[in-house]
């Protein structure tokens, strides 16, 4: 480096070629560090590539055989119903908890609280062996004899729907925050737009405050989605059906518990990549105008 | 009042004795006013006098405390049963507002939908008019406030004074027989005013809509109103034609306003 002074910034000014290219910095810190990154990366490759306990051949036989691929059809059945139902339970939660009514509001804040509150592996539990104290399910008049339909338990909540149910209890609650939060982001003179054009509440809500909302909802959303696929490995515990269960027999059979953890891994990790790719474009789709 | 006033037969709004608190602090206090079919009245006053909030009261945006509105000879958010007033429910107030139109400070358009889909909605889903109807009827209106060719913008891609003209144009697009227009240049930067207070003086002029402008243009309120109210700390403190109020104000408040902002 040169130290220049101001007699001779003149000489400097005519060193110049201004024809030739400028000389970026360089990171020699980040280089270093890329290379020291790549040998761990290298290494825990290494070592369960090369790993005598693990049998990377039945991971191989395992990954595209009928039972996995029909416990990932389950997992994706789960996961797709629970998200979608509980979509549609969180927006009606969130427009309840924001009504003027204390009935409504009161009743909302009741389901966020107990369902936000009890830990998933729990209520799965609990909604998976509702069977044990409830043996009949029946819709009628509370405390008169009129019932419009009932049958036994154990016929409705099979596992697969219990899982659902469970999963969808869970994830609406927090959903339902969700929404409130992106319905509450928009501004009072949007309502009093609405109103002074003689919307009621129900037209604001669909044609003005959702699609606005919208925005705000959907990153949070997305990560809710994953969540709750991630989450539906859970249910493997009232034998739902899903990836995980299947995997967990198979190696309850062959004894390959590992090789059949990382052919769940693998396709948890590839389901939950294929949803990330989706909400990129929903994102995309509901960005700004 | 004006001589007008007896010449005319049934007012568009009357509102008598109005009270309005926010909690403990009193906003309006006693208003008494009317307006005649056809007739601008400009309200002016310092802020915080109460105006915005008497023209929010007129469309049951805000609820009063006493005293009655009365528009068109309807009462405003109560309904009369047996000599007693009933609170109305949400859907019937929706009704009466169908047909008061209402342009905000802030312009409050929809920034998800397009100028012309701003303009439609409310037409389509409360009035009933088929849609090729109301987007023809859209991009007349759109004409008319001077932004033809802007009917697929969104807000965002237009100044402050074309959304208040798309704001106007949707308020018309109700077929309104009343405007209300709360401030409607005061968020606008100085050289965008002219356009927006000239579609409302065109709207003054065509003399079958009644207008009723909060506003701090006091040069607009002597140019195109009929009436000019002037008021101070929820009151209304002088009501008169502009060029008597506005040049020789009998009330001293009124008189130390006009110094202050002229």
């Amino acid at each position: 480096m040169t130290n220049v002074s101001i007699t001779d910034a003149k000489d400097v000014r005519e060193q110049i070629d201004p024809d030739a290219a400028v000389v970026p910095v360089r990171h020699w810190g980040r280089l270093l560090l890329s290379v020291v990154v790549a040998l761990l990366v290298l290494q825990v490759f290494w070592s369960f590539a090369t790993n005598p306990f693990i049998h990377w051949e039945v991971v191989a036989s395992f990954l595209l055989a009928p039972t996995i691929l029909k416990g990932l059809l389950a997992t994706l059945e789960i996961s797709v119903i629970a998200v979608v139902l509980s979509t549609v339970i969180a927006v009606v939660v969130a427009v309840m908890r924001m009504s003027k009514s204390v009935v409504l509001s009161t009743v909302a804040f009741g389901y966020v609280f107990v369902f936000r509150g009890i830990p998933l592996i729990v209520l799965l539990i609990l909604v998976g062996n509702i069977g044990l104290f409830m043996k009949q399910v029946s819709l009628g008049i509370p405390f008169t004899d009129i019932t419009f339909f009932s049958a036994p338990t154990n016929r409705i909540f099979t596992p697969f729907v219990a899982s659902i149910i469970g999963l969808s209890l869970c994830a609406s609650a927090y959903m339902s925050e969700i929404v409130r939060g992106g319905l509450l982001s928009i501004g009072r003179g949007q309502y009093q737009a609405a109103m002074a054009l003689g919307m009621d509440g129900r037209q604001t809500l669909r044609y003005i405050l959702l699609p606005q909302a919208m925005r705000v909802i959907v990153p949070p959303m997305g990560n809710e989605f994953i969540t709750t696929i991630k989450m539906s490995a859970l249910v493997a515990v009232i034998a739902g059906g899903d990836l995980l269960t299947v995997a967990q027999s198979i190696s309850g059979v062959n004894y390959r518990t590992i090789e059949m953890l990382f052919v769940a891994t693998f396709w948890y990790l590839a389901v939950v990549a294929a949803s990330s790719i989706i909400q990129h474009f929903v994102e995309r789709f509901t960005a700004e105008k | 009042m004006s001589e007008k006033r007896e010449e005319m037969q049934n007012p568009v709004v009357e509102i008598n004795g109005v009270n309005k608190s926010y909690g403990h602090h009193q906003v309006l206090y006693d208003i008494d006013l009317t307006v005649d079919r056809g007739e601008t009245v400009c309200v002016i006053g310092p802020s915080g006098s109460g105006k915005s909030t008497l023209l929010r009261c007129i469309n049951f945006l805000e609820e009063i405390d006493a005293g009655q509105i009365w528009v068109n000879d309807t009462l405003i958010g109560y309904r009369v049963a047996n000599g007693r007033l009933h609170e109305m429910r949400e859907r019937e107030a929706c009704k009466q507002r169908v047909d008061i139109g209402m342009v905000f400070q802030h312009f409050n358009l929809f920034p998800h939908m397009t100028a012309l889909q701003n303009i439609t909605l409310s037409p389509v889903l409360n009035k009933g008019v088929p849609k090729a109807e109301a987007r023809a009827h859209g991009l007349e209106l759109l004409e008319r406030v001077g932004l033809k060719g802007r009917e697929n913008h969104y807000p965002s891609q237009l100044s402050g004074g074309q959304q208040q003209r798309v704001a106007i144009a949707r308020a018309l697009a109700m077929k309104p027989f009343l405007m209300l227009f709360d401030e409607p240049t005061s968020a606008l930067d100085p050289e965008l005013v002219g356009e927006v207070l000239s579609v409302m003086r065109d709207l003054a002029k065509s003399g079958s809509m009644t207008l009723i402008v909060v506003t701090h243009e006091i040069g607009f309120a002597r140019e195109v109103g009929d009436r000019v109210v002037f008021m101070d700390e929820g009151r209304v403190v002088e009501i008169g034609p502009p060029e008597k109020l506005l040049d020789s104000p009998k009330e001293e408040r009124t008189k130390a306003f006009l110094s202050a902002v002229l």
